[in-house]
């Protein structure tokens, strides 16, 4: 092709060729030499011009020789900085390395400050005032549900839970309006109907006023403060006390 | 250098193999049964030979001078480029610490 270019030949490309060349001259020389002796013929001056070749091809050679030694020391020199780009290729590996940790590390700092700032808002958008806590905390804390009171004993009737005889006595135990004699005995209601349970033992409900305290209740009249609301009578007592007796609730007989 | 020019030229006048030939010519003329002519020429050949070996083994002749010397060029550019870039990342303050007000 007239536009192709012509390949460059290497340094040891050219050696070689030059190489070949000088070793057919000599060999034809030498034959040309033995034969003009042995046939004792004149030769036209054909051998004068394979000298001459074979002088060019030489000299030729003696210069390869010497290019291909400084490309030698260059090469030389060429491994010594190959070498020092792979030690920087080393290190930018080793800071890329060590960089990208740090933004890993970075990230999270911040999306976790980011995500702090979120709950630092939202808490100040919905906050409460401490006062309130502490007044809820103490009523939750007032049905002794999160912790037994200070006097219970084993035997003690009161229960961190509302008990059958407190939820027969709210509006869903009158709605159904079922007759109870009070008399069963093993209620905690029922032994303050029958004046026997002492003051300390005395169920108190959150649900009452504060002002119904334990000195201020008398132990003995279960049927006059509001544990029995109005419309209560002896007969919803008595279906009260079959119902205790035949319910299968464990409140008034886990002692 | 005055001290490296003799040893230079004493390596190219090892490669010639002009006088192998003359020495190969000149038993030509002394010897007529061939015997030494025989052994000059085997010489002849060996050195042939042994050039071509040290050839096949010199390291950096792949290429000519012209394109060794672009890739010399190239390599230098190279280290250069990444000592630069070392230099900047390492040098590099990315955080602008703000003074405490």
């Amino acid at each position: 092709m007239a536009g192709r270019r012509r390949r460059i030949k290497s340094t040891k490309e050219r050696l070689l060729s030059v190489l070949d060349d000088l070793e057919v001259l000599s060999r034809e020389l030498i034959e040309m030499l033995a034969l003009s002796r042995s046939q004792k013929l004149p030769q036209p001056g054909e051998d004068t011009q394979i000298l001459e070749l074979l002088v060019q091809r030489d000299k030729e050679f003696q210069e390869l020789m010497e290019v291909a030694q400084q490309q030698g020391k260059v090469h030389q020199e060429m491994q010594l900085l190959e070498k020092e780009v792979e030690k920087r290729d080393s290190d930018i590996q080793q800071l890329q390395k060590q960089l990208k940790e740090a933004e890993h590390i970075l990230a999270t700092a911040v999306y976790q400050a980011k995500e702090k700032l979120k709950s630092i808002e939202k808490a100040r958008k919905g906050s409460i005032s401490s006062e309130e806590i502490i007044k809820y905390a103490h009523r939750i804390s007032a049905s002794n549900a999160v912790c037994a009171p200070l006097n219970w004993v084993p035997g003690d009737p009161r229960r961190p839970y509302p008990t059958d005889l407190e939820m027969r006595s709210g509006m869903l135990g009158h709605m159904a309006n079922l007759p109870s004699n009070g008399m069963n005995g093993h209620l905690p209601g029922d032994a303050l109907a029958a004046g026997r349970l002492p003051d300390v033992l005395t169920p108190h409900y959150p649900w009452q006023p504060s002002d119904v305290s334990v000195g201020m209740l008398p132990p003995h009249h279960g049927n006059d403060f509001g544990l029995e609301p109005p419309g209560h009578n002896k007969e919803n007592e008595d279906d009260v006390e079959a119902m205790s007796t035949d319910s299968s609730s464990s409140s008034s007989d886990s002692d | 250098m005055a001290v490296s020019q003799p040893r230079v030229e004493k390596d190219s006048e090892d490669c010639s193999l002009l006088p192998l030939v003359h020495d190969v010519i000149k038993c030509m003329d002394k010897d007529k049964d061939g015997q030494d002519v025989h052994q000059e020429l085997m010489k002849l050949k060996t050195k042939i030979q042994k050039a071509r070996e040290q050839i096949s083994n010199m390291p950096g002749i792949d290429s000519s001078p012209q394109e060794q010397q672009q890739q010399l060029a190239t390599l230098r550019e190279q280290v250069r480029t990444k000592n630069q870039l070392l230099q900047k990342y390492k040098s590099l303050c990315m955080f602008d610490v703000p003074k405490a007000s």
